[in-house]
């Protein structure tokens, strides 16, 4: 079907929901049993996954391959990013600083991980929350380093590509002029990016963040927008706890340029959010036309659940301002600031396709 | 920021992140933090992060 599906049958045997005593993600305590992580003095650790889907010696295929059916070794690199020692923490109760330093780890392992010669894109993503199928509650996200572009990342890359040739612009800098125009959208925004249910969305809650700067991937940010990118992925994720009072189920993605040394420039950095609930208690299955035909059903409007999210936005505190400033409670994580979004969406129940 | 990295005993890496904000913040060179306040004299274009320190060990 000219896609790879990875077979890692080593995986059926990885840990699944340990006690909290037994988590192989927090530090090894004195006298306790051995986790992954030997030493309990760091802020962030990245380690290869015990269990990968990709490895960068991978064994030969199982099976042969056939005309039909090819086959090749599982080549790339997996890796686990622990972001806290702190086992019953998550991303959206780490403080702003924390989620600072992950963006820069995120980006020092973007960096080495193009480096190798066989990967062509780097994909750092969190699933979180049993709804999403998570094996370990403890704060972690994951980065896939692929030996191809995948199929999604190749769709948008096709896309903007085709924007680019008819315009002479970039898809997504047009999406967020209109997006900061029209304002129903908007979740949130700083200086640096902008929060938004896209007009698009698949899932009822998803949001997009993008930055404002043309930029194709986070080695390409400056010190100022790595502060922005924390401060506005902090108000989305304390907002998506907010808006039902409980622990958000999520995948967040990074969709950046690939690594293979194309020319890229016509792509947009943004980070995905797809959260599987669409009520506090229903979730929002992949069922046939979804799996099936790759065609989503949305049963919400994106205006609407950009407002109920709005809602949600409280200022984002740093205890460490920057450099020449006063505390900056309230800089980030304003709500359309320059514009205040309208709060009101079109009425329920409308169809159509977007 | 700092990275240490060690090798496991079954051969996979393991790299350790740490940072310490105060001294970052008081060493131009080393954060971005820092970058940005660079980015004021250069048309808000700052320099991302400096490449983290970084060692290696064994682990036994």
């Amino acid at each position: 079907m000219g896609e790879w599906v990875a077979t890692a049958t080593h995986r059926q045997t990885r840990t699944f929901l340990p006690p909290a005593d037994f988590c192989p993600l927090c530090p090894t305590k004195p006298g306790g049993f051995p986790t992954e992580i030997p030493e309990p003095i760091y802020d962030i650790v990245a380690f290869e996954n015990r269990f990968p889907s990709l490895q960068p010696a991978p064994p030969a295929p199982a099976v042969e391959a056939t005309q039909l059916y090819p086959v090749r070794p599982g080549l790339g690199v997996c890796e686990v990013l622990v972001y806290t020692p702190h086992h019953d923490s998550t991303l959206a109760r780490e403080p702003v600083e924390q989620i600072h330093k992950l963006i820069r780890v995120w980006t020092d392992r973007f960096r080495a991980l193009s480096e190798h010669e066989f990967v062509e894109y780097v994909f750092i993503f969190e699933n979180k929350g049993e709804a999403i199928g998570v094996t370990l509650h403890h704060p972690h996200g994951q980065i896939y380093a692929y030996p191809f572009i995948p199929p999604r990342v190749a769709r948008e890359l096709e896309q903007s590509r085709a924007h680019k040739d008819e315009t002479n612009r970039c898809l997504l800098c047009d999406i967020l002029a209109g997006e900061q125009k029209d304002g129903r959208r908007v979740v949130a925004a700083n200086d640096s990016f902008v929060a938004y249910v896209p007009f698009f969305a698949r899932y009822p809650y998803e949001v997009h963040i993008a930055s404002a700067r043309h930029l194709q991937a986070l080695t390409d940010m400056n010190g100022a927008e790595q502060r922005d990118l924390a401060a506005i992925l902090k108000t989305i994720l304390v907002a998506y706890d907010k808006l039902f009072d409980l622990s958000f189920p999520y995948m967040m993605v990074l969709h950046q340029r690939p690594t293979d040394g194309g020319d890229y420039d016509h792509y947009h950095f943004h980070i995905e959010f797809y959260p599987p609930l669409r009520t506090a208690t229903k979730l929002k299955y992949l069922a046939g036309s979804e799996s099936g035909a790759g065609m989503f059903i949305n049963d919400t409007l994106a205006e609407e659940k950009a407002a109920e999210l709005r809602a949600h936005v409280q200022p984002v505190a740093w205890q460490t301002p920057r450099a020449g400033e006063p505390g900056e409670p309230g800089k980030s994580g304003k709500s359309g600031e320059s514009g205040e979004p309208s709060e009101s969406g079109e009425p329920g129940g409308k169809g159509g396709g977007r | 920021m700092q990275r240490r990295q060690i090798t496991l005993e079954d051969g996979r890496y393991l790299i350790f992140y740490t940072f310490e904000e105060a001294a970052a913040s008081a060493s131009p060179d080393t954060d971005g933090d820092d970058a940005a306040g660079a980015a004021e004299s250069n048309g808000g274009h700052a320099e991302p992060d400096a490449e983290p320190q970084a060692t290696e060990e064994k682990r036994v």
